[in-house]
């Protein structure tokens, strides 16, 4: 027999062994039987059952840790200035508002008579009107093709351009996008909107006001830009 | 010629000492590899015994054919056949063919040296 056969006969051989010892342990795992009589099964339980009452002592411990700290936490300074920070941020416009609303485009109109032309164009006056509008009917958040209303927010003509914000109105239709306390006065606004005169002022500039019905859920982006305050100081 | 018998043993302590377990999941692979490589060493004794053996053959059909049987009982797991099986039953027919080929061959080795001896 060559050495070189004898060599792989070897390890073949060696190979096949490692894998029948590891099949032969692999399947023959000693199965433990329980002996056990009852006095000892009874033991055992009585074992078990002392650790199961531990442990739910030590949950109900946890628990009420984590209740406790849960009311320091509420009852603390600090949480309330938060959320009252919160409630201004929210107030003020800075932060996304979700809630139940309508959409309102204004588009042009194609009500001209062929061969006449006419540059669509929405006045400051007439935005400012129908902004006020709005709010007097009762929306709380509301947001002009994208930017948000708030309390210092200028809607002004520059160079022949409608600006909100500095952003000029260019994109047909106008996207206006309020929100309102609840689902009701959403409807409510709807029927107001649709009921008043002001679509009627759009008109007569060619353009085209259409109002949504109340939808349970619309979002307002936050305002952009930083507020700034000039006139205002922090009182003693 | 012990060398190999040797190895086997070797094999066979080191596998037990070292405690090596597979999940139950893949013994029926390893069964198979099992089976195909007591074929391959019974497959390579015929063939050393009957003058045709080949180095090349004999490794190359250790793993060949442990990787075929392999395959097959994967196969055979995942369409839900026992393909495996087949596997067992060809290893099984040719490691009982084998094994009767060599013992006919010891058998006519042994005759003969004994009609040797009885002449002498």
């Amino acid at each position: 027999m060559g050495k070189k056969k004898v060599l792989s006969f070897t390890i073949i051989a060696f190979i096949t062994g490692i894998m029948l010892s590891i099949q032969f342990q692999t399947v023959q795992d000693p199965v433990v039987r329980d002996t056990r009589d009852t006095k000892q099964l009874r033991a055992a339980l009585e074992k078990e059952k002392e650790l199961q009452a531990e442990l739910i002592k030590e949950l109900r411990s946890n628990e009420e840790k984590l209740s406790s700290y849960e009311t320091e936490r509420e009852q603390s300074k600090e949480e309330t200035l938060r959320k009252t920070l919160e409630e201004l941020q929210t107030e003020a416009g800075l932060t996304e508002a979700k809630g139940p609303g309508l959409k309102i485009y204004i588009d042009k109109a194609n009500s001209l008579p062929a061969g006449e032309f006419y540059e669509n164009y929405i006045s400051a006056d007439l935005l400012m009107r129908l902004l006020n509008e709005i709010k007097m009917y009762g929306a709380e958040h509301v947001s002009v093709s994208g930017h948000r209303v708030i309390s210092t927010t200028v809607i002004r003509e520059i160079a022949g351009a409608t600006k909100i914000n500095g952003y000029t109105l260019k994109n047909w239709p106008i996207e206006i996008i309020a929100i309102t306390e609840d689902y009701k006065s959403a409807e409510k606004l709807s029927h107001r909107l649709k009921a008043s005169p002001i679509g009627d002022d759009f008109f007569i500039d060619h353009l085209l006001l259409t109002v949504s019905d109340a939808e349970r859920e619309v979002t307002v982006p936050a305002y952009e830009d930083k507020i700034r305050i000039k006139n205002m100081e922090t009182a003693d | 010629m012990w060398l190999p018998v040797a190895g086997l043993i070797l094999g066979i302590v080191l596998g037990l000492l070292t405690d090596i377990r597979i999940p139950p999941e893949y013994a029926d692979y390893l069964s198979i590899a099992i089976l195909a490589a007591l074929d391959t060493l019974f497959g390579g004794i015929r063939a050393h015994l009957q003058n045709v053996y080949d180095e090349r053959i004999f490794i190359s059909g250790f793993f060949f054919n442990i990787l075929l049987a392999a395959s097959l009982a994967f196969l055979g797991v995942h369409i839900g056949v026992d393909l495996y099986l087949a596997a067992v039953f060809a290893f099984g027919v040719r490691l009982f063919q084998n094994i009767a080929v060599i013992r006919r061959i010891l058998l006519t080795k042994l005759s003969a040296s004994r009609g040797k001896k009885e002449k002498s």
